[in-house]
């Protein structure tokens, strides 16, 4: 294919030099003739008539091939053009006109006539013989250089083709090493070079890696979460078989109540289950289509309704201090209250007795701010981060029951609406702080102007 | 069981569920409350008994075997029985648990909707309330013995006395008068009075449910609203 492109190329380049010879061979043929033909139209017509007859057989003959007098009648008079050209106009340009000889031959020359001040024509005709000469030598010239610019460019491609298809080759052996199971594998990159093979390469490693990433994730929870099913499963086994022995020994009151526990340690497992589900339902996030304008005034009242009493049940207090109500985001608004539902949830579980609760909202220009803050048993900082992954829980909340899904479900659905979460410390050092972040003037922007930025 | 449908005092349930195991818990469950029941352990059969039993109420489950092998999708039962124009209560019963597989359960026509695993109690108290409904939703006023309620003023009375109550609470109150006797799960105040499709945690209802016994209740006297144990409530009615 380049090949061809390249004998194309070589092939216009000739014509093109070629076409340029002629105009200019021309130009020069028209300005000979018409000089020829000024300095003879000046000549009395006698003189003319001798210079002309001694013309074609003298030394002029080698440029200017054909030269007759015509009477104005068209009448031959002297000369080696016994016969007016057909078409030919006098005009004082030059034409490309088919002229007879005295032997009755007949051939194309370029041709000028003018007439004389007697009335009389003088014609004067000259044949490209140098412009076909030199292209003869051109196409020669052709000839000769083609086979090896061809031969050159063969080599260089092959070259350059063995050199690509030996990198492409590389890539497809590491691609195989994959396939075959090695995800740790990477596709072959050299700083040396940065061109289109290079880019594919490293977008294709960055996208390994994110895999990578994902299948260790996933290796991760499988392992989460066969230890916190065999946990409650183990238990439920040997609740099962307590319960087999003692409906043996004839004693149902006493069965009976370990089959309770049983079903109870079963309902573990499956919260455990439904809140994993849960999660990848969230992760997988087809649901962002469905986010309209939600009130995060009315949203944070909602949840404060539904656990104040809670709150209040358990000896603490929760407090709510909005700063403005109005504020508005983009998201699921049941998803929405299920996260700041989990998050005062958490923050009710871990503070003792006669805490505080803090439930607020901030507006800045960019971002609305929701913080949920207790003044319970804090979560130290290296603990921050682990807190928000799957199973993680603190040595500390051993205690408290939970399947420990609480925060990765939280952070599930702020990830789902683009939202930040950040742990701190609460106030004076006590306690912990979780901050939900939201972009807003970009969701907003996103949701087709509905309202507009506050 | 073809002459289960035959009695006439009781109730009939059509029971389309592939999993024998449940399915038996759960006729022997019905059939412990008296309904007559109906269990068919495919999709064809269950199509075919959806659009030509009689019966009062329909549990469908949603994966269903077919005789060609593709599988029925129970949703498309309760479809061609509406296009047939049998509008019969369905509860749909389903492993689907997403809150989508739910959305599109109860779109498709399904009049309730309970994943598995479930306690088989809570599958009863649904049916009852599915067979229960309340007859006019338009109503605007609701009186269960002493209690009275204006759903327009949005006003309530105990004896004559007004009682204040906070939107939820109203709410809570409103789904219980228009349910005098039956007994109503957690999960079921959860999803139709809070509209939550996730379940906070245990206790939740409960306190709520305190907080309105103690602002409806009358001193020295037995609560209104009863807790049915393990279950859920029950607003009790006595006159």
């Amino acid at each position: 294919m380049a090949l061809f492109a390249m004998m194309g190329v070589l092939l216009a380049q000739f014509w093109l030099i070629y076409a340029h010879i002629e105009s200019v061979e021309v130009e020069r043929l028209t300005k000979v003739l018409k000089k020829d033909a000024d300095t003879l139209s000046r000549m009395p017509l006698e003189h003319l008539k001798y210079v002309v007859s001694n013309h074609i057989v003298g030394d002029l003959h080698i440029l200017v091939n054909r030269v007759e007098v015509f009477t104005s009648e068209h009448k031959p008079i002297v000369g080696n053009m016994p016969i007016w050209p057909k078409n030919l106009v006098v005009d004082g340009k030059l034409h490309f006109v088919k002229v007879h000889s005295e032997n009755g031959k007949s051939y194309s020359l370029h041709v000028l006539a003018v007439q004389l001040s007697c009335g009389s024509f003088l014609v004067l005709g000259c044949g490209l013989r140098f412009l076909i000469e030199q292209k003869l030598m051109l196409q020669r010239a052709m000839l000769v250089s083609v086979v090896p610019v061809f031969l050159f460019a063969l080599f260089l491609s092959i070259l350059l083709g063995y050199h690509a298809l030996s990198r492409v080759k590389k890539m497809h052996e590491a691609i195989q090493k994959i396939m075959d199971g090695n995800i740790h594998e990477r596709l072959p990159v050299s700083a040396r070079q940065y061109d289109g093979i290079e880019q594919l390469a490293n977008s294709v490693n960055h996208m390994l890696d994110k895999l990578e990433h994902l299948m260790e994730d996933m290796r991760e929870v499988g392992n989460n979460i066969a230890h916190d099913l065999r946990t409650p499963l183990s238990r439920l086994r040997a609740r099962l078989e307590r319960a087999l022995v003692i409906a043996e020994g004839g004693d149902y009151t006493a069965s009976n109540k370990v089959i309770g526990q049983a079903i109870g340690d079963l309902d573990q497992c499956l919260s455990v289950i439904t809140a994993l589900l849960r999660i990848a339902e969230l992760e997988n996030s087809r649901r962002k289509e469905a986010f309209e304008v939600v009130c995060l005034g009315d949203l944070l009242n909602e949840v404060y309704d539904l656990y104040e009493p809670i709150a209040e049940m358990e000896n603490k207090q929760l407090l709510k201090h909005f700063e403005r109500e109005d504020i508005q985001v983009l998201g699921d608004k049941h998803l929405l209250i299920e996260m700041v539902a989990n998050l005062v949830d958490n923050a009710i579980k871990f503070t003792p007795e006669e805490g505080d609760i803090i439930l607020s909202m901030r507006n800045t220009r960019r971002c609305a701010v929701v913080t949920v803050t207790d003044t319970g048993i804090g979560i130290s900082p290296e603990e921050r981060q682990a807190v928000l992954s799957r199973f993680y829980r603190s040595d500390k909340s051993r205690h408290v029951p939970g399947c420990g899904l609480g925060l990765s479900l939280v952070k599930a659905i702020a990830f789902l609406h683009d939202a930040e979460i950040t742990i701190d410390s609460g106030p004076k050092g006590v306690g912990t702080c979780f901050r939900v972040t939201f972009h807003k003037a970009r969701k907003i922007s996103e949701g087709g102007g509905k309202i507009a930025a506050s | 069981m073809p002459e289960a449908l035959q009695d006439p005092e009781k109730r009939k349930v059509l029971l389309i569920e592939d999993d024998h195991v449940i399915a038996e818990e759960i006729v022997s469950a019905l059939d412990n409350r008296g309904f007559c029941v109906k269990h068919v352990n495919n999709g064809d059969a269950g199509l075919e008994a959806a659009l030509n039993d009689e019966v009062d109420v329909m549990i469908i489950d949603r994966m269903l075997p077919s005789v060609d092998g593709v599988g029925i999708e129970g949703l498309s039962i309760i479809e061609k029985m509406h296009q047939q124009g049998i509008y019969t209560p369905v509860l749909v019963l389903s492993a689907l648990s997403a809150v989508d597989d739910r959305i599109d359960g109860l779109k498709a026509g399904g009049d309730d909707y309970l994943t598995k695993p479930f306690v088989v109690e809570e599958l009863l108290l649904r049916l009852e309330a599915l067979l229960r409904r309340p007859s006019d939703t338009r109503e605007t006023r609701l009186c269960v013995g002493p209690l009275e309620m204006d759903l327009v003023e949005r006003r309530t009375w105990c004896n004559g006395n007004e009682i204040t109550l906070l939107p939820r609470e109203f709410r809570l109150l409103t789904y219980f008068m228009r349910r005098p006797g039956q007994v109503l799960t957690r999960a079921m105040l959860l999803e139709d009075v809070w509209q939550y499709r996730f379940i906070p945690r245990t206790n939740l209802v409960d306190v709520h449910v305190g907080r309105l016994r103690r602002k409806i209740d009358l001193p020295g006297q037995e609560s209104f609203i009863q807790s049915v144990r393990g279950v859920g409530f029950q607003l009790r009615v006595s006159d």
